[in-house]
């Protein structure tokens, strides 16, 4: 599973974070690093919550 | 209740989209006794998704009012059409300059929360928290000590949210319960008592930036005089503009949050009785709670004019985005009115959507969950005191007072 980053839209509420800190990683201001994020099978229900909890959408659920 | 002028409807709203809800007039929205404002503003999900409220900011104006959550996120996710500089507090004096950053646009905006964003980013609010517990712990127990009963807001929640606050300015207690007073004149005093509170707050948000110019410590507002943007120092007036809406924002809001959650957790014990025996639901009961009982609507200004959703909004209009109306959105949250401690997939806006995301939102967060893991420790099972009513306001910024609770 891939989680497509739109930083553009990341306003830093760090929801995603808050559910999966060792999926989302956020930068020194709180807002997500930049790139896609490439998730292991194992975590795949952890990062698809983390993605689903982003009040502004930034982060699309991928293949 | 202060009366205005009746202004006339603008020629451009169609008398059939003027709606007469208004945040501060409606049924529920002056003080109540054991009132509900949240739940009572809910009522507009009744109607069509945009209307005109003829009155409905603190000086009288009329503003659309965006009912859905997603039309919301559109309007907030878009600075450029939908402004959020309009002086609301020099206004008072009838000066205008921005709170910064609330009140600056792009690019301005992004350069000053590159310049803040670090100083209440989650990882720094970890930081924080053995702090925030302590001081807690400090009037949970001394409230305990003293009896069966208490005023929350003037025992608990204002003067352990104030104190946060004077800890990140660097300044001690010793005036605390003066700054509570300046935040009460200000944002909920009438037309006399509010232009006296913001220049008190000015002068006081002045004079301590001088100081630390001259002699600068370990703390916000000498980190502030010595920052730069675009290779300047800030100006006096940014400077000011900051302060004034750190100040502004950090006192009131987060008590009120408090209070209306142990007012809520009063008046249902078997939610109570949940978090009591099983605390780690706290986190995400706290994210429900801040999903029912939001405090703060956005206001935006139309840069242009622009169809939005079937309302020709002019450019100058005022746009409302009220937290409490969108997070009452059935189309976002199934059964809204229900308030679910266990609620998951609860993307509530209580810290707005867009660039001017609460920028202490982490902070209150940590607070409010924390408030509530140390009072449900050291408070036994608490009612609202026989004989007592809250009372609760709508408005700008909502709220409640006299919550005595009582666990004899």
């Amino acid at each position: 599973m891939k989680i497509i980053v739109h930083n553009d839209k990341c306003q830093g509420h760090a929801r995603c974070w808050a559910m999966a800190p060792n999926i989302f990683e956020l930068d020194d201001e709180g807002y997500i690093k930049p790139g896609d994020i490439d998730v292991a099978e194992a975590d795949e229900k952890l990062a698809w919550k983390g993605a689903k909890s982003c009040p502004e959408r930034a982060l699309e659920i991928g293949k | 209740m202060e009366t205005f002028a009746a202004r006339p409807i603008p020629a451009h709203v169609p008398p059939d989209m003027v709606g007469d809800f208004s945040l501060f007039s409606s049924p529920g929205m002056q003080p109540t006794p054991n009132g509900d404002p949240q739940a009572a503003a809910a009522v507009v999900h009744q109607g069509p998704r945009i209307f005109y409220s003829p009155v409905n900011t603190r000086d009288g104006r009329g503003t659309w009012v965006i009912t859905r959550a997603q039309d919301q996120r559109k309007v907030l996710q878009d600075p450029e059409t939908f402004s959020s500089h309009r002086s609301i507090f020099a206004s008072a004096l009838g000066e205008s300059w921005p709170m910064i950053p609330l009140e600056l646009d792009p690019p301005d905006h992004g350069k000053f929360r590159s310049l803040l964003n670090p100083l209440l980013s989650p990882k720094r609010v970890m930081a924080l928290e053995s702090a925030v517990r302590e001081r807690a712990i400090f009037l949970i127990d001394r409230i305990a000590a003293a009896g069966t009963s208490c005023h929350v807001m003037e025992d608990f929640a204002f003067p352990f949210a104030v104190n946060i606050f004077l800890r990140f300015l660097g300044l001690s207690d010793d005036r605390l319960d003066e700054f509570v007073r300046w935040a009460n004149a200000l944002l909920h005093g009438d037309n006399v008592q509010r232009p006296a509170a913001a220049r008190t707050i000015i002068g006081f948000i002045d004079e301590l930036s001088a100081e630390r110019r001259r002699r600068p410590v370990d703390d916000f507002m000498s980190f502030l005089v010595q920052s730069k943007i675009d290779d300047r120092p800030l100006t006096d007036m940014e400077i000011r503009g900051t302060g004034v809406l750190l100040f502004i924002a950090g006192l009131d809001t987060v008590a009120a949050a408090i209070g209306f959650d142990l007012n809520y957790l009063a008046r249902h014990m078997d939610d109570q009785q949940l978090l009591r025996s099983d605390p780690s639901r706290i986190v995400l009961a706290a994210e429900e709670l801040l999903r029912a009982y939001p405090t703060v609507q956005m206001i935006r200004v139309a840069t242009r004019d622009i169809d939005f959703e079937g309302a020709p909004i002019r450019r100058g209009d005022y746009v409302s985005c009220a937290t409490m109306i969108a997070n009452r959105d059935p189309l976002e949250f199934p059964h809204p009115e229900r308030i679910d401690l266990a609620r998951e997939d609860n993307r509530h806006t209580a810290f707005a959507y867009g660039p001017h995301r609460c920028l202490g939102s982490h902070l209150a967060r940590r607070e409010i969950v924390v408030g509530l893991e140390e009072w449900l420790k050291r408070i036994p099972p608490f009612r609202i005191k026989q004989g007592t009513a809250p009372v609760t306001f709508g408005g700008h910024v909502f709220g409640i007072e006299n919550l005595v609770l009582d666990w004899s």
